[in-house]
């Protein structure tokens, strides 16, 4: 099946006002519409601001963004492109913009301009994708950090967009509050089919991602699906990060003499490797 | 503890009173104003307190809750109590003492007036949420916009300080924690180290403070914020018969306390 | 020494409200002296409270807790002690930073402490050394810093006040690898070379499984697990049914066993799965 073209990168650079060096140094890159993108990079490599050019919060200083063939640049197409490209923020607290969660929800409905009666079926149904709908009358800040940013996500999706951008969402989160907003993240991508890009420094989080970006100091260093990248778990490290616990067990054994593939990334695949061989061996 | 200020805090519910029209209630509020600034003998406050007492079991708010409210401005309502006891000219309570009969009574009405203010204004944000509360100043004041008043833009600056509020508490208290345990001393000292001592939370607020603005400006833009213009509302506002009844109610009430001052009842 | 011992202590916040909360169920436990413990247990499940206990900062419903026998709940004057003794790390340090300078900023503590200045600043630069803070820092504004270097200021600035017990809230949270095996190599070294005292709340098993002496597990207001990992992480089972994640070394050992593969002994850190795994080879080999 041929995927359809919807963010564009040419050669985008970005300088900071009031700053010499450039955070983003010619970033050329593609998605693909229900697509789920990893991007992963260690603090300051230039991740957010990545993501900040997608939905026009930031332009480029030089080259081009375009989304669905729309200009980032071109500020008449602003507001359609941020329908379009929802985006959820690390600190759910400082998104969070009502003191009732459904509505904080109906916010980006109601500055569109939806008719009211549709606000209230997209509310509805925006907190029922993220398994939030008992807490419609809830007061934020008495939530969990899990459960925030579920609340997070549904007042993106109210605005019906195709792609959602994830700026670490999970860094401020308990394991179980990332387990819950992974969880309802692939399923937007699986069953609703919305493009997911994902920002993180959690590897565990872009296995399952259909293809990951590595950015280092401003530049894409590394692409490719989870297994091609992270099969290389000396050049992770070089890049101070690392490779999945399975992957760097295997690349580790086989320096003691053993063969296995190098690129599991999940336990039981390990595991099953290491059983056959210990078995037969 | 700070947490335990509900200063501006909406306890949600389904009540009468939660169902009302913020707008109802905003008026209400205003006639309530008015009403207790007219009362002047005991038994219109006795009347006040009763309407007030009325609301709080109509809204289910628990006196608690309502009390807890109150703590924060104890030492203001001290302070006037104390002043008006001590400064009021009349026949002293003992022979040679500085405390009279009518100071005594202007204190107690003092003090009950301040309550009451609080008390009713408290009711109002117990059990209006903040987006309602400024939803319904923002369609009151909206006539103002004639005059280039920009009345949106100050009630979403309102509604976001409410959204805030408890955010904030929180961060104060964990900064507060955070300095102690590095030896900060907050309770002892002359009033100039007191105050020097509070440096260490106020900087880190304000840092914080102004990141979480930053974020949240981004965070609206994301969801298309683009001002007042061309907005729409989940909520709508709409006038229920609750809603003239309660009017209704409220001015009677009001009429009935000028007369009674009138009367000198 | 620095015993801590912790007396069937329990905590409710906002008591009498509709918000009233039990955060922790009649706790005892102690801590000797050298030990470096580690905690972990769901949001909510009371570690936050616990440690805020150890050095006075809340006030315990019921129970008391003895720093070397002594009550640190006495009076005035013994709180303000076991602040000292007791320091404490709390989650996201970097928001309490509030100095000029980064070296006004970790002499904070020890300038609250009373001390000379020859002794402040001795304990600024070996705080800042144990940190992994560099001198070249010393001159700049924390607010100015990458969050891993923020982080590591706020951890001099309570090291810096030599506590003989530190107690460190998540101090890896939101760091990327790198930054956070700093984090994690600086505070062991800390422990080694002052003997002291180290208590580390964290929801991340393979940090704690690399460092800690002893696991303390808490669910709803209980010490519910307490032993050294290898007695904690032979019961895998009983921890995924707390809601609590094993150690990803754990993970595929457990994995491995399931499928007939006899490993020896408990195995929670990488090094140790991979010397079983080649141990299970030579043996599968004889």
């Amino acid at each position: 099946m041929k995927q359809e073209t919807i963010i564009t990168f040419d050669n985008v650079h970005y300088t900071y006002p009031e700053e010499t060096a450039e955070t983003l140094c010619g970033i050329t890159m593609q998605v693909k519409k229900g697509s789920f993108v990893a991007v992963l990079g260690i603090n300051g490599s230039g991740k957010s601001s990545l993501a900040k050019h997608m939905n026009a919060i930031l332009t480029p200083s030089e080259g081009k963004v375009t989304v669905y063939g729309m200009d980032t640049a071109d500020e008449e197409l602003t507001l359609e492109i941020r329908r379009n490209v929802g985006m959820v923020f690390q600190n759910p607290d400082n998104q969070i913009v009502a003191n009732v969660v459904e509505d904080d929800v109906a916010f980006a409905p109601e500055n569109l301009g939806v008719p009211t009666e549709e606000i209230r079926r997209r509310v509805n149904d925006a907190l029922a994708q993220v398994g939030m709908e008992e807490f419609q009358k809830h007061a934020p800040h008495l939530l969990s950090g899990g459960q925030k940013q579920r609340v997070a996500i549904a007042g993106v999706l109210a605005m019906q967009p195709d792609i959602i951008v994830l700026d670490e969402p999970t860094a401020m989160l308990d394991p179980q509050g990332r387990r819950d907003v992974l969880a309802t993240v692939k399923r937007l991508c699986r069953e609703k089919g919305m493009t997911v890009i994902l920002i993180t420094h959690h590897m565990e989080e872009c296995v399952e991602a259909d293809s990951l970006i590595i950015l280092d100091a401003g530049r894409i260093v590394e692409t490719g699906s989870p297994k091609e990248v992270f099969s290389q778990v000396e050049r992770m490290k070089m890049l101070g990060l690392s490779s999945p616990e399975p992957t760097c067990l295997l690349h580790e054994l086989n320096d003691e003499g053993f063969s296995f593939p190098t690129d599991v990334l999940d336990a039981e695949t390990c595991a099953e490797l290491i059983a056959k061989e210990l078995n037969h061996g | 503890m700070l947490k335990d200020i509900t200063l501006g805090q909406y306890f949600p519910g389904d009540t009468v009173v939660h169902r009302l029209d913020p707008r109802t209630k905003l008026l209400l509020v205003v006639i309530y104003i008015v009403a207790l600034f007219a009362a002047s003998s005991w038994i219109t406050y006795a009347l006040v307190l009763l309407a007030v007492l009325c609301c709080m079991a109509l809204g289910h708010i628990s006196p608690g809750n309502m009390f807890k409210g109150l703590k924060p401005m104890l030492f203001i309502i001290i302070l006037t109590a104390a002043l008006n006891v001590f400064y009021t000219q009349g026949t002293p309570i003992l022979p040679g003492w500085k405390i009279t009969w009518e100071g005594i009574d202007r204190a107690a009405k003092m003090v009950l007036r301040i309550m009451l203010l609080i008390t009713g204004t408290f009711l109002l944000t117990y059990t209006t949420s903040p987006i309602a509360l400024t939803d319904g100043l923002e369609k009151l004041l909206s006539p103002l916009k004639k005059w280039k008043v920009p009345v949106h833009e100050m009630t979403m600056m309102m509604s976001m300080a409410l959204r805030f509020i408890p955010t904030l508490i929180e961060e104060t208290d964990k900064i507060m924690s955070a300095q102690k345990a590095r030896g900060a001393d907050f309770e002892t000292g002359s009033l100039i180290q007191r105050a020097k001592a509070l440096i260490p939370i106020l900087v880190p607020l304000f840092v914080s403070a102004f990141q979480r603005a930053d974020d949240l400006a981004v965070a609206m833009e994301c969801r298309c914020y683009h001002g007042g213009e061309g907005r729409t509302r989940m909520k709508v506002l709409t006038f229920a018969r609750r809603d003239y009844i309660a009017l209704t109610l409220g001015v009677v009430f009001l009429i009935a306390v000028i007369l009674m001052r009138k009367c000198g009842i | 020494m620095a015993e801590l011992q912790v007396m069937a202590l329990s905590h409710i916040y906002s008591k009498g409200t509709p918000f009233e909360q039990t955060a922790l169920r009649n706790v005892t436990l102690t801590i000797p002296q050298g030990q470096l413990v580690g905690i972990a247990g769901k949001t909510g499940s009371g570690k936050s409270s616990l440690i805020q206990h150890l050095n006075a900062l809340l006030q315990p419903s019921s129970g008391t807790v003895l720093l070397d026998g002594k009550d640190i709940y006495a009076d005035k004057k013994a709180r303000r002690e076991a602040r000292f003794r007791v320091g404490l790390v709390f989650q996201y340090p970097e928001y309490q930073l509030f100095e000029e300078t980064v070296y006004k900023d970790i002499a904070f503590g020890p300038g609250n402490m009373g001390l000379s200045q020859e002794e402040i600043d001795e304990r600024v630069r070996e705080a800042a050394g144990f940190a992994g803070v560099e001198e070249a820092l010393f001159e700049k504004s924390p607010l100015e810093l990458s969050g891993g270097q923020k982080r590591r200021i706020a951890i001099a600035g309570v090291i810096a006040m030599r506590p003989e017990v530190l107690i460190l809230d998540e101090p890896t949270a939101g760091l990327d690898p790198g930054a956070c095996s700093r984090v994690l190599r600086n505070i062991s070294r800390y422990r080694r070379e002052t003997g002291s005292t180290v208590v580390i709340v964290s929801h991340s098993m393979d940090d704690l499984a690399a460092v800690a002496d002893r696991l303390l597990i808490l669910s709803d207001g209980t010490v519910v697990m307490d032993g050294t990992p290898a007695e904690i992480f032979s019961d895998p089972e009983r921890l995924e049914g707390l809601g609590l994640e094993v150690p990803k070394a754990t993970e595929i050992a457990m994995a491995l066993r399931r499928r007939g593969i006899h490993l020896e002994g408990a195995v929670f850190t990488h090094a140790q799965l991979k010397a079983a795994i080649l141990k299970a080879k030579e043996d599968a080999k004889c």
